[in-house]
């Protein structure tokens, strides 16, 4: 199975070529059948895709240690959840993973247009199959061949980094591929729309669900990531700053933008030069960011030596798109000019182009913070380091100000706004920012930005509250509905519209999380068994920890885990004892003898976090023998206020999401028609 | 002009970020060097202690020692080279679980005038890739 692998992935190098020739000829020469065959290289080479994966999977079930790669992420004891996820454990079988959904998604490009919107498939399949080919090229010639083998076979596995065996690492990796190679899809019909020279806003509402999918799967692979920091990492944050994290954050961002500022061009018919380039740029930056996470270039100019090869092939694939995206843009900027022009400062283009432009000079700070290491090091030759309080500094300002432009984008007029909608709109929402802020500021809250964040998310809050008000009851006096039933009717005739705006609710709640950091509490104390440590939390009551021992299990059943030593820890808030928690260190067979990894203890609720960490055991040996006298801890204590609504406003934000991609009922009823009526009209059907 | 309100906002926009994008830079900044360029900074400039660094060194074996009810943490580090440069470090706050004897530590913090290090935050580099050499699968 797994030689087969080997073979299939050869056999996809001439495929995607293939299809990326009969593609681009194809539409160049208007001929059909080239362009059909480019379109089955994709299911064939989708196909072969699979069969190098299943290989790649069948040598972890095999525990084949002669592949370096299963050698090196997977041992004979691993779980079997584990070892089939070794398929996106490490660089190499991610980088044919992300292949394997590129195809996939392909695939579902091409079929669902096999018999419509025929003018953009040729190139489409052709850009398509450029990406994937890059894919190729880099897993066969860049040094990271997931079927190299090596001259020997060891014993066994090193085994899987203890860190990485947890859920939201085993999610977090996909998913974030699901966003990145999802927004391939859109960038092929941007570029198919500039050399076929259909430039209407066509491209766009035939991928605007693609746009998305792709933001969709990126947003929560984001927090995914977060939430295993948060978990596994063992401190309470959940962002750093990493290079790797900011590479994932650049992509997000411009596709935020570009959701955006492709209503402009829908509703005005302008910006069209600034959404293609968008388009481009974020289809570039999810490269990057592959190229980030997968390098290990940005942690310092000495790594990048050590991995040539696939760094150059990596940056001229970039270059490459750059180039040709300009190049393209360019030639066609006559056909691109704007149908109108802006009317007025106070407007909802107005608006959407501020958010463009500031979120995009976030992915600008975000961008410079991440390679400016690289630069002043390259220049001065001097290693300088910018690190948390950098971003934090730029994009906290930024954050805000677009927060608050969630409230006033929805509701502001297109155009021209007049006094009198602005007042109608605005009145009230600023009323009740300024009342929130002014309570939170009477009960105790000082800090200047968590109230700052809290008023304007009041405001956004109340203005979306507002809208959904006067929608469901205009609905309900004019169908003569029940206020239940109108407002799902209000929502489901114009998902796009609701659902954007149960993502900006979204939105609040995780700003509103993040702002809730600026209370933490953090209390860390050398315990013995009976002693009690108090905290208080910023919501006023108090905990009572109280330190009950340590417990020794020796392998409970995980089979690659030694032995674990938990701290039991009784919690009681203002006296009465709520719950038993435990904090841990555990061994795995698999790690040096002397690393002894932490599990925290935590437990949730809707308005804070109470996070055990059990940072040190006074005498490891000792306990592990049970000795009574060996019992003392270094306990450290986290109160984090407000961290929950993050992941509670992120499940928002994905029904949000879904909302505003699930087809509306007419647009089903539309396609079945034309479907019934027309089969093989290529352009009659108006849905995508 | 129509548009001149409007281009005023643009620039303006545009030059908020890049103040605070400058200001961020040059504020937040910090040198990051091996502890032979520290020592050698701070001989020739004593005034440099007073600056954050950032340092990466590894962890001198078998002088790890933790300060018990201190929740203090002190060791050796030397240069990845140079292993006479040496100095010891203070830390108090939870370690890494990757930290250990020979481990490549990144602190951030400043040099006292004792001569510790006393580090604000400590990262274990390594892990991140958690690959072997075929040589070192073979031993």
């Amino acid at each position: 199975m797994t030689i087969l692998g080997e073979f299939a992935l050869w056999i996809a190098l001439p495929l995607t070529v293939w299809g990326m020739v009969m593609g681009f000829v194809g539409g160049r020469t208007q001929r059909g059948d080239l362009v059909l065959s480019a379109e089955r290289s994709i299911y064939a080479s989708s196909f072969a895709l699979t069969l190098a994966s299943a290989g790649v999977v069948a040598a972890f079930l095999g525990d084949r240690f002669e592949y370096w790669y299963v050698a090196n992420y997977s041992n004979a004891n691993l779980e079997l959840f584990y070892k089939i996820t070794g398929l996106w454990a490490g660089q190499r079988g991610s980088l044919l993973f992300w292949a394997l959904i590129l195809s996939y998604f392909s695939c579902i490009a091409v079929f669902s247009n096999r018999r419509r919107n025929r003018e953009f498939m040729p190139y489409v399949a052709g850009v398509l199959q450029t990406v994937m080919f890059f894919f190729v090229v880099v897993l066969l010639f860049a040094d990271v061949n997931p079927f190299e083998r090596l001259a020997f076979t060891p014993a066994d596995g090193r085994g899987l980094n203890p860190q990485l065996q947890n859920y939201w690492m085993t999610i977090h990796p996909p998913t974030l591929y699901l966003g990145f190679t999802a927004f391939t899809i859109p960038f092929a019909f941007a570029v198919s729309a500039l050399l076929s020279g259909r430039l209407d806003a066509r491209w766009i509402q035939l991928t605007r669900r693609w746009i998305l999918l792709s933001w969709f799967f990126l947003s929560i692979g984001i927090v995914f990531g977060m939430r295993w920091a948060y978990e596994e990492l063992g401190w309470g944050g959940y962002w750093f700053w990493d290079p790797v994290e900011n590479a994932s954050l650049l992509p997000w961002l411009t596709a935020t933008a570009f959701l955006h500022s492709i209503q402009i061009q829908e509703n005005r018919g302008m910006l069209k030069i600034w959404n293609m380039s968008l388009v481009a740029l974020t289809f570039l930056l999810t490269i990057f960011a592959t190229f980030l996470t997968r390098s290990g270039l940005i942690e310092s100019v000495h790594s990048f030596a050590q991995e040539l090869r696939i760094a150059y092939i990596f940056l001229g694939f970039m270059a490459f798109i750059l180039g040709a995206s300009v190049v393209l843009i360019l030639y066609r900027r006559e056909s691109l000019r704007s149908d109108n022009q802006i009317e007025s400062f106070v407007s909802r283009e107005s608006a959407f182009l501020f958010n463009n432009l500031i979120l995009l000079g976030a992915a600008f700070a975000v961008f410079w913070g991440t390679i400016f290491p690289l630069v002043a090091e390259g220049v001065t030759g001097q290693a300088v380091s910018v690190g948390p309080p950098f971003f934090n500094r730029v994009n906290i300002p930024i954050g805000l100000f677009l927060l608050f432009l969630t409230g006033v984008g929805p509701v502001i007029a297109w155009r021209r706004a007049s006094k009198r909608n602005l007042q109608k709109n605005f009145q009230w929402p600023v009323l009740v920012g300024w009342g929130v802020a002014a309570v939170l500021w009477i009960l105790g809250a000082r800090h200047p930005l968590a109230l700052t964040t809290w008023g304007i998310g009041a405001f956004v809050l109340t203005v979306i509250g507002v809208e959904f008000y006067k929608g469901t009851r205009a609905r309900a006096r004019i169908e003569g509905e029940g206020s239940f039933r109108a407002f799902f009717h209000l929502v489901s005739r114009n998902r796009r519209r609701w659902g954007g705006y149960i993502v900006h609710v979204a939105m609040v709640m995780i700003f509103m999380g993040f702002a809730g950091s600026a209370y933490n509490v953090d209390e860390r104390r050398n315990v013995q068994p009976g002693e009690t440590i108090q905290v208080a939390s910023p919501f006023g009551h108090t905990y009572d920890l109280t330190y009950e021992g340590l417990s020794v299990v020796a392998n409970r059943g995980q089979r690659n885990l030694d032995f674990q030593m938990l701290a039991l820890v009784t919690v009681a808030r203002d006296g009465r004892v709520l719950d038993r928690l435990t904090t841990e260190k555990r061994r795995y067979v698999t790690s040096d003898p002397g690393q002894l990894m932490t599990e925290v203890g935590i437990r949730s609720s809707f308005y804070e976090d109470l996070y055990l960490i059990l940072a040190a055991v006074d005498d490891p040996e000792g306990a592990l023998a049970n000795d009574p006298d060996a019992q003392g801890i270094d306990l450290q204590v986290l109160v984090k206020p407000l961290v929950g609504w993050i992941w509670f406003g992120t499940l928002i934000l994905a029904i949000g999401s879904l909302v505003a991609m699930w087809p509306s009922a007419d647009r089903r009823r539309m396609a079945q028609e034309a479907r019934a009526t027309a089969p093989a009209d290529p352009v009659a059907v108006g849905a995508d | 002009m129509k548009n001149g309100r409007f281009v005023v906002g643009l620039v303006g926009v545009a030059l908020v970020v890049s103040y605070l994008m400058w200001t961020g830079v040059s504020e937040t900044m910090v040198y990051y060097l091996t502890p032979t360029e520290l020592l050698a900074k701070v001989e020739s400039d004593p005034s440099f202690r007073d600056m954050g660094v950032k340092v990466s060194g590894r962890v001198v074996p078998g002088t790890y020692q933790r300060v018990e009810g201190e929740l203090l943490h002190s060791f050796m580090v030397r240069d990845l080279t140079d292993e006479s440069s040496t100095f010891p470090v203070e830390y108090r706050n939870a370690l890494p679980d990757t930290f250990s004897d020979e481990v490549e530590v990144v602190l951030e913090g400043r040099l006292r005038p004792d001569g510790v290090f006393e580090a604000n935050t400590l990262l274990t580099k390594c892990g991140s890739r958690y690959e072997a050499s075929p040589e070192e699968l073979a031993g």
